[in-house]
């Protein structure tokens, strides 16, 4: 199976051998061995996925490296950060998706068949769009962040409030809820990210960046 | 918050990832503009100054770049920085290395300078020290490797690299279509190719610094062109325009 190393916040290695690797394209910084590179339109799902993702917009353009050797990622100077995924779902923006593997299966999520209207509404706050990408399985996956990604824990007794537009994604079987602050403030047009919270309740991780979009 | 005085400064080393501290004590090379702040007695003088022209002729052979490039001279201790940028400073004993040119931020006087045959790179040849930034830490790689253009920061002891496209995904008729309707090489597309003995420095990211070496590099080639050449680099140049 493909291994991701870290080898600085802004770059990782992934190993192949004879495996294949899905990464955004135009990413790729270097390689060694004998690593081939192609468009990628499936993306390890199938043509209903592909066509889901070319209506909500979720669709990045995708490459697969496929071989045997190093490839090295980095994009735009973000940083980057590898997630271990234990049999469970992860969900992120397309655009924060820098690399993962046939280990995890991709889908498009309509926000609404995962947290209801709260989690519509969410979307449409942070400006994200009502639509995210989802992987599920046993593997690992990297993801861009500006500045360093937070991983911060939610359990049952403890919940998260997350600015949306700081939001990068959240893994686990968790809920979200908007928080709204609405006074005075907000109708003289001084509000800010303060107004709208997103609450996550349950048993997982939220990833958020430094950095308001 | 460290706050620093001209006896505890680092000697020619790093203070902190994104700004760099030489001892001047005679001359030498700085790129304009990426001085922040200097103790002691330095002057800087550009290299165009006749009182500098035999320093000139002897170590700084590249006109293009002439006016990128300034001597701070005297002595003092002198901190650079970049934009945020990683800098990192490289000994060079007996030995080559080219880098990109908008990267190169300063080097000492022995070191002789000259344009590389790839657009945009300058080699840099002899004893002493350069220094040069990079968008996050520069990772070393071995050879043989390939690389995306706008990734690299460098290379040594190696070869001249050329380049390689990866026609293989036009193969595929989906990619073909792909290709068709992004009409742009990324790095996964064409690389350059380094093979041989030697190292090759890629930065963290292909994010490239805002520099006009490329374009210094094409106006420097103008005067070779015909008239039937001129024109259809103006269709070209109109072309990429619209994009």
């Amino acid at each position: 199976m493909p291994a991701y190393t870290q080898i600085n916040e802004k770059l990782i290695e992934v190993t192949l051998n004879n495996e294949e690797v899905f990464a955004k394209k135009g990413s790729m910084i270097a390689y060694q061995g004998k690593v081939n590179f192609a468009r990628s339109f499936l993306g390890g799902g199938n043509v209903q996925d592909l066509a889901m993702r070319t209506v909500t917009n979720e669709g990045n353009a995708l490459m697969v490296a496929k071989g045997s050797g190093k490839v090295y990622y980095g994009h735009n100077g973000l940083f980057v950060s590898i997630i271990q995924v234990n049999n469970e779902m992860v969900y992120v923006e397309s655009e924060t998706l820098l690399a993962y593997d046939a280990r995890l299966t991709v889908g498009t999520m309509f926000l609404g068949n995962q947290g209801g209207v709260q989690s519509m509404v969410r979307g449409a706050v942070s400006g994200q769009g009502l639509f995210t990408t989802a992987l599920q399985g046993t593997g690992e996956m990297a993801i861009l962040s500006d500045g360093n990604a937070i991983a911060l824990p939610v359990t049952a007794e403890q919940p998260v409030f997350v600015d949306p537009n700081a939001y990068i994604g959240h893994k686990g079987n968790l809920t979200s809820t908007i928080v709204t602050d609405l006074n005075w403030k907000t109708f003289v047009g001084q509000a800010s990210g303060e107004s709208y919270q997103v609450k996550f309740m349950g048993q997982g991780t939220v990833y958020i960046q430094a950095s308001e979009r | 918050m460290t706050i620093y005085n001209p006896s505890n400064l680092p000697k020619n080393d790093n203070l902190n990832r994104f700004a760099f501290v030489v001892d001047v004590a005679d001359e030498i090379f700085i790129r304009k503009g990426k001085m922040i702040a200097f103790y002691g007695q330095l002057q800087f003088e550009s290299l165009g100054s006749s009182l500098l022209d035999i320093l000139v002729k002897e170590s700084f052979n590249s006109p293009l770049y002439i006016n990128n490039f300034i001597v701070a001279k005297g002595r003092g201790q002198l901190i650079l920085g970049d934009n945020g940028n990683d800098i990192a400073c490289y000994d060079l004993e007996d030995a080559n290395m080219t880098i990109k040119a908008s990267h190169l931020l300063g080097f000492s006087k022995n070191i002789i300078c000259q344009e590389s045959t790839m657009p945009g790179f300058l080699t840099l040849m002899g004893n002493g020290k350069l220094i040069a930034s990079s968008n996050g830490p520069v990772h070393f790689l071995d050879l043989p490797c390939r690389v995306d253009e706008q990734a690299i920061l460098g290379w040594a002891d190696c070869p001249s690299p050329s380049y390689r496209y990866d026609y293989a995904h036009v193969t595929n008729v989906l990619s073909a279509v792909g290709a068709l309707t992004h009409i742009t090489l990324s790095g996964e597309e064409k690389q350059i190719d380094f093979s041989g003995q030697g190292t090759v420095l890629i930065q963290s990211s292909e994010f490239g610094l805002n520099n006009s070496s490329a374009l210094a590099h094409i106006m420097s080639q103008l005067p070779f062109l015909n008239k039937s050449e001129l024109n259809s680099l103006n269709g070209f140049v109109a072309q990429n325009l619209k994009n």
